[in-house]
């Protein structure tokens, strides 16, 4: 198992690698190791965007080496909402660190100019970028791709506009249609100067147990292929939701205001399969391939001849700018999502900002004035791409606000109740009930990845299950604290069904660790108590928790809330929290 | 009839290199794509486009003319085995083929000649590789 982490200093331009033992032994790797890591940094006196603010990329002991251990963990002190920050991605990132030898990277300081940082091994070069800065996200990797030969397969993390502009919602493009999408490190790589990293490396790793690694390999390759299991994502992707969702009642429309979008039909996963598909494509070691790609045929201004895109879609994309904008024109949806990628904006910060304003402007909590004479309406994509150019240029305050997201947007001109964000993150695309809120509510990442709430609506709509308030947030809380341990792997969480705690264990086991079942419970615990130390460290208050008022008016898959249940189901939850950060003091 | 290797739908390709993870797992004992005797690769800017080398077994190898030492010598069927005690590094094999199918190890630098087994295929998920009959050199390419 590679225990060696990469220290950059982009002030003094210095590196250093070193080996912590015991840090691995206590914490796994991926999120476990960089929660540990950002903790020790005590983020609580730093500003996000300042040189001592750090960047760690983390992965685990399962990576490189078995099939659909594909993420990359990102840790940061996030500037959307002052306290923890993390992001997960995909892509050859996990693949090209394993090759490097590599299992943690931390970067502080700031650079003198825009640059980028090539990694080989452990041998570093930074680059200046002056030609590069401003460049779109995904040109820079175009120019960076034939630039840098690397000494393996290459990873290319950038940021586009966005990022340079310390828009708080930028994102962090990795490889091909994979991210660090939220909670801004974008702008915390921008701040640094940082435009780029690329990394890439020859270490290889022999099995010590070869046979015991073949078997499990295969166990794990071939369910993969041929079981059900992962089947939804190979065929249709993500989108396959949007139907489904539909039909329960709960697919965000219009700002929150239904979970009923009658345009469903076209941004479904099997209509974009049926009339978009380009093609699907896999993130490294990973047969299962559920990144689809969509095509986007564009006319030339004047003239009769034709451009093509290749644009990568995922339910949460259709959902931030499709049906939650009540777009329900697949080409149109592309075109804005298009622009989100090249200027590097989190596409699900993005689209409930703008779901936000256009209910504002509904309202008349903002004008004409501050909008430079531009009309927002649900439905008009001609006008929300006019909106995202005006935010890439800043063009005035209220377009620079824009970028600072949904929660700050309220909090200056109004509208807090219909601002649908939960601790300041703007929300996951759910409307199935309680349970989906209350995992974004009281999830560490505000993700719908952190308990999966959404999933027991689900299962309680199609009466699968039955469950009281107190089993539901037993189920969230175990829910979240299995997913820390599947990210400190790095597991991909769409084969969260295949990698069983047993199968964990024996994989572990294969590369030399002895775990118990205790020991991932404990582990994963004190992963969940640090994490939320560290939110309430930088301000997170667990005393005023709760959901947008909207929210609790609206028609949930599981019908309305029961505001008062909820709101004792959010004490209830806030109080288990308490008792488990303080078991860090003991 | 002989079999050998073919990319037989090239576009069907996602990108997961699960292939050579298998080559270079079964040769090797080692994770990694490196040592593969086939290669993915990504087309620059060309989102999802990949072009896959892998060697075709020809009767007449051009890798195996190219090498100064008989390291390389023709095998029964199509393309080449290695003789590594015979290897001066030389990197002409390499160089000899055009379609780039012969891989190289930077560090033991030598070539990662290809066995025609057929082992990558089985691991595409997506039947972009095959090992297929032939009678002929040309027989059973890709469009
Ligand atoms: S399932 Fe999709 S996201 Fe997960 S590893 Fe495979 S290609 Fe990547
Ligand atoms: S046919 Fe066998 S030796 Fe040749 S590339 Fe495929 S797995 Fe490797
Ligand atoms: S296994 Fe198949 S789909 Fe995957 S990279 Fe190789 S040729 Fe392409």
């Amino acid at each position: 198992m590679i225990n060696r982490i990469l220290k950059i200093d982009l002030t003094k331009k210095k590196a250093e690698v070193y080996s912590d033992e015991k840090l691995y032994e206590d914490f796994l790797g991926g999120t476990g190791v960089a929660t540990k890591l950002l903790y020790d940094h005590h983020i609580e006196n730093i500003d996000p965007l300042s040189p001592e603010s750090p960047i760690i990329l983390s992965i685990g002991p399962l990576n490189g080496i078995y099939p659909i251990a594909t993420k990359t963990i990102a840790m940061f002190k996030s500037p959307l909402t002052g306290n923890l920050g993390e992001s997960h991605a995909g892509g050859r990132l996990f693949m090209s660190m394993y090759d490097a030898n590599l299992s943690a990277i931390i970067i502080t300081g700031k650079l003198d100019m825009p640059s980028y940082i090539a990694i080989e091994n452990e041998e570093l070069r930074f680059v200046p970028a002056n030609s590069i800065w401003g460049q779109s996200a995904s040109a820079t990797e175009r120019i960076l791709r034939s630039a840098e030969k690397g000494i393996g397969k290459r990873s290319i993390i950038r940021i586009g506009p966005a990022g340079e502009n310390l828009s708080l919602m930028a994102n962090v493009a990795v490889d091909t249609g994979r991210h660090f999408g939220r909670l801004g490190l974008g702008a915390v790589m921008g701040s640094k100067n940082l435009k780029a990293i690329v990394i890439s490396g020859n270490y290889r790793h022999k099995m010590e147990n070869f046979a015991e690694f073949n078997k499990i390999y295969n166990e794990i390759f071939w369910t993969a292929v041929k079981s059900p299991a992962m089947k939804k994502y190979h065929n249709l992707g993500t989108p396959q939701n949007v139907l489904p969702l539909n039909k329960i009642n709960s697919l965000p429309t219009r700002n929150f205001s239904q979970g009923f979008f009658e345009g469903a039909e076209f941004l479904s996963g099997e209509n974009l399969a049926k009339n978009y598909l380009a093609q699907q494509i896999a993130c490294a070691n990973c047969p299962v391939g559920c990144i689809h790609l969509g095509t986007l045929r564009e006319a030339f201004e004047d003239s009769t001849h034709f451009k093509t895109f290749k644009i990568p879609y995922d339910y949460e994309p259709i959902y931030a700018m499709g049906t939650n904008l009540s777009i329900n024109d697949p080409n149109a949806l592309f075109k804005l999502l298009n622009t989100v990628e090249k200027v590097g904006w989190d596409v699900m910060e993005t689209g409930v900002t703008l779901s936000w304003a256009t209910e504002a402007f509904e309202k008349g909590l903002i004008g004409t004035n501050q909008t430079d004479g531009l009309i927002l309406n649900f439905g008009d994509a001609e006008t929300y791409q006019k909106v995202l150019a005006y935010m890439k240029e800043n063009k005035n305050e209220f377009f620079n606000d824009l970028n600072k997201g949904s929660a700050y947007c309220a909090e200056k001109y109004g509208g807090k109740e219909f601002a649908i964000n939960f601790g300041k993150n703007g929300s996951p695309g759910y409307i199935t009930g309680r349970d989906a809120f209350l995992g974004f509510l009281m999830g560490v990442r505000h993700s719908h990845l952190d308990s999966a709430g959404y999933s027991i609506d689900e299962k309680i709509i199609s009466g699968d299950l039955n469950a009281d308030p107190a089993e539901e947030i037993d189920m969230l809380i175990n829910e979240e604290e299995w997913r820390f341990i599947l990210n400190s792997l790095t597991i991909c969480l769409f084969a969260r069904k295949i990698y069983t705690e047993d199968l964990v264990l024996r994989a572990l086991k294969s590369v030399g660790i002895n775990k118990t079942s205790e020991d991932l419970k404990n582990t994963a615990q004190k992963i969940h108590a640090l994490k939320y130390k560290i939110k309430i460290d930088n301000g997170f208050d667990l005393n005023s928790l709760n959901f947008p008022e909207k929210l609790f008016n609206v028609q949930t898959g599981r019908g309305k809330m029961n505001k008062a249940i909820v709101q004792e189901m959010i004490k209830t939850y806030t109080n288990r929290i308490k008792s488990l950060v303080e078991t860090l003091a003991q | 009839m002989r079999k050998v290797m073919r990319v037989v739908n090239r576009a069907q390709c996602i990108g997961c290199y699960s292939c050579m993870y298998a080559c270079s797992r079964t040769y090797f004992h080692i994770a990694t794509t490196k040592l593969a005797a086939l290669r993915v690769k990504n087309y620059a800017g060309v989102e999802g486009a990949f072009s896959i080398r892998i060697c075709i077994g020809c009767t007449h190898p051009d890798c195996a003319a190219a090498c100064p030492t008989e390291a390389l010598t023709i095998r029964e069927g199509g393309g080449v085995i290695f003789h590594e005690e015979k290897c001066i590094h030389c990197y002409k094999c390499v160089e000899a083929c055009t379609l780039n199918a012969m891989q190289w190890d930077p560090i033991a630098r030598e070539p990662l000649a290809c066995h025609q087994c057929g082992i990558c295929a089985e691991y595409c998920p997506n039947d972009v590789l095959a090992l297929v009959e032939v009678e002929d050199d040309r027989e059973a390419h890709n469009d």
